[in-house]
């Protein structure tokens, strides 16, 4: 990984505006010392292209909402030639969660650990810079 | 030896058994309540003030009240057990309220979309439609008063209380005034109408921030419209209800959160004034049910209901000089904190909700939501709803806590809490009044700075391990684990919801809506009270994204002080 930090995207993908979690989590990140881009309520069409065009290493998803919409983000990044890992946290059921982890993304429901959070991006960012490494 | 018996038989300094690696406490202990008020580990005569004493040999009901707000309490008036219910379509929404009406609810309150209500967009606005999968997901799609109608319909809201949506402050008007329609349809004397819409501005512009919203001085206008048009012509209807409860759910300490409330509660009474149309004390009753939280901090949130009581009392007597006892005395709903659910180990939840509930009942509340023990995972099941109820009424009826008013009263700890808070929070507003009044510190931003480093203390603490939370950061192994479903709702709400508003915008008289929505613009722009031409706007069959159209028109967007 290059001296560079590394660059996250914060969004929510829902129009619930409940903030308290979202600035919890972008505090303890940037504390990390990464680089924290955040977006707001966004649509995944917007989230898509701030990602890319930012050519972040790792997207940050709050969802308030349902979660077909992840999934949708991680299929137009690889279209859009971004091998950007996605990271959620929120509202989550358990039963998403699983369906979530199946297709490798990491998810954090209420409750997790700031620690967990942040050794994560760092997992994720790392193995993302490999990638744009390899690309080259 | 299990790890929980190993960790709950130590004295003060929890063991590590059963603790995350990592965690564990890393200081000596201090010990405080949640909003930093230092604990000795015993109480005496020597810890209350003289003048707090005098305050407590009033009996409950009468003033300051801090013992109570009626003489006897729940032998005469037995809390009302009031749930948040709605999700999905209109007739998702009615049959979740009969359902809890039918097992015991006592009053009833309507969820609505966050998208479409909170936001005032058709569910054909661009933001839907790219979001049309949660459409529904936290509460009803209300388009026009046409749904309120199916919502309410075999409902008896001529003798039930009830929530009719609107927690939004851009979203009361249009709520309230389709709430009513159908009660005035219905023949019910609008004189006799009970509920609220809350029209909250601690959820509004501090806790839970739309993307688009009228700025909050337009939202103060649009209570005091409110606050005007119930005491004229809705007396038992409480136009505005301060939920201070979204304040402390976003960081706010005890203190902090009564403080906010007093200070938002003078903005509303400080603008009657100016108005002089009405007299404060006419408005008292409309602007005092306010709604409070209970957390896990047991005798400081009873303290806190009794403080909030007494500072309301002060409140209305000092700076507004109101004579009539009864028209200072404050009633207060408990919601127990959403954020104390927790995700994992799930049924937990309901020994959490018994505790918040149990302070709710001995702080002396009005009316009480118990939140469900499935609230981290997702909206409440109708099992985890019929559980919320449940526990309300074990609190009701099997543990004899009702038959005396203010039990804890006397309680030299109580007391000193009582006292302590009420001064703490009496600084809390004075600094928000020197920071130019509480709409001020919600344009700044000040008071959501004071909020996120609240928030921050408190993951700080659960995360060093100062703080235990079993199943989150102790105790996490279940031997025997139990997994709760998340519920899913329904998942047909915007669809229809497209098809009923296709119909609505064929079928109705499209010249009589325009003229009414014209009609309200010019009320919004001129200063008159809006909500008659909203009643009229109602009435002509007006969608709640054609209320949204005027109001940004008119008043634009608020130009929110955080980033997140």
């Amino acid at each position: 990984m290059s001296d560079e930090p590394a660059r996250i995207l914060m969004a929510k993908t829902s129009l619930d505006g409940h903030w308290r979690g979202v600035t919890i989590v972008e505090r303890a990140l940037r504390e990390a010392h990464f680089e924290v881009i955040v977006l707001g309520m966004a649509t995944a069409e917007e989230i898509v292209r701030a990602a890319v065009d930012e050519e972040v290493d790792l997207v940050g998803l709050n969802l308030g909402g349902r979660s077909a919409v992840v999934e949708r983000i991680v299929a137009e990044l690889r279209a859009q030639g971004s091998d950007a890992p996605v990271m959620v946290g929120g509202v989550i059921t358990p039963q998403t969660k699983k369906r979530l982890e199946s297709s490798g993304i990491a998810v954090f429901p209420p409750g997790s650990s700031l620690e967990d959070i942040v050794a994560t991006a760092r997992r994720l960012c790392e193995h993302s810079a490999e990638m744009k490494h390899e690309a080259q | 030896m299990s790890g929980i018996e190993e960790g709950a038989c130590l004295d003060g300094e929890p063991g590590n058994a059963g603790l995350r690696e990592g965690a564990g406490r890393t200081t000596a202990p201090t010990y405080t309540t949640s909003s930093g008020i230092p604990l000795s580990a015993h109480y005496g005569p020597g810890d209350v003030p003289d003048d707090h004493w005098l305050k407590v040999t009033a009996p409950p009901g009468q003033a300051p009240f801090t013992r109570g707000a009626y003489p006897e309490m729940y032998r005469s008036k037995p809390w009302r057990i009031f749930q948040l219910s709605g999700f999905g379509n209109p007739e998702d929404e009615r049959e979740r309220i009969r359902f809890l009406l039918e097992h015991g609810e006592t009053g009833f309150l309507m969820e609505h979309d966050r998208m479409t209500a909170d936001h005032l967009y058709d569910v054909d606005h661009p933001e839907v439609v790219a979001r049309r999968d949660d459409v529904g997901l936290t509460g009803a799609v209300i388009l026009s008063v046409d749904d309120y109608e199916t919502v309410l319909d075999g409902i008896d809201i001529a003798s039930t209380y009830a929530h009719a949506g609107g927690a939004v402050v851009q979203h009361a008007p249009f709520a309230n005034a389709c709430y009513w329609t159908v009660a005035r349809r219905r023949g019910i004397d609008l004189r006799r109408l009970a509920g609220t819409g809350q029209s909250d501005f601690n959820l509004t512009y501090l806790g839970c921030i739309n993307k688009v919203q009228v700025p909050p001085r337009d939202g103060l206008r649009f209570n005091l419209d409110l606050i005007e048009h119930c005491t004229r012509y809705l007396p038992k209807w409480v136009p505005v209800s301060i939920a201070a409860y979204n304040a402390a759910d976003t960081g706010l300490n005890a203190f902090e959160e009564l403080g906010a409330l007093m200070a938002n509660a003078a903005e509303y009474l400080d603008g009657i004034r100016q108005r002089s149309k009405l007299e404060v004390a006419d408005v008292a009753h409309g602007v005092g049910g306010v709604n409070l939280r209970t957390s896990m901090d047991f005798f400081e949130d009873i303290a806190k209901l009794r403080a909030a009581r007494s500072m309301w009392e002060r409140l209305l007597r000092e700076r507004y000089g109101v004579t009539d006892e009864r028209a200072r005395r404050l009633r207060i709903h408990v919601v127990t904190a959403g954020s104390a659910m927790t995700y994992s180990q799930p049924l937990n939840n309901i020994a959490r909700g018994t505790l918040m509930g149990l302070a709710a009942v001995l702080g002396g509340a009005q009316s009480l939501g118990v939140s469900g023990y499935d609230e981290a995972i997702t909206i409440p099941s109708e099992h985890a709803h019929q559980m919320s109820v449940r526990i309300q009424q074990i609190l009701a009826h099997e543990a004899n806590l009702t038959a005396v008013a203010d039990p804890l009263g006397g309680s030299w700890l109580v007391e000193s809490l009582t006292a302590q808070l009420e001064e703490r929070a009496w600084e809390f507003f004075e600094l928000i009044q020197r920071e130019g009044g509480y709409v001020a510190t919600l344009d700044s931003g000040w008071l959501h700075q004071r909020a996120s480093a609240g928030a921050s203390l408190a993951m700080d603490q659960v995360e060093n391990g100062d703080r235990i939370l079993v199943g989150v950061n102790a105790y996490q192994d279940d031997v025997s684990p139990f997994e709760v479903e998340g519920f899913e709702g329904t998942t047909d709400a915007w669809d229809r919801a497209m098809t009923r508003l296709a119909a609505l915008r064929r079928e109705r008289d499209s010249r009589a809506a325009a003229s009414a929505l014209r009609t309200l613009e010019g009320a919004c722009r001129s200063g008159v009270n809006i909500m008659g031409p909203m009643l009229d706007a109602v009435e002509a069959r007006v969608t709640v994204g054609e209320i949204g159209e005027v109001f940004r028109t008119v008043f634009g967007n608020w130009d929110v002080p955080i980033v997140f």
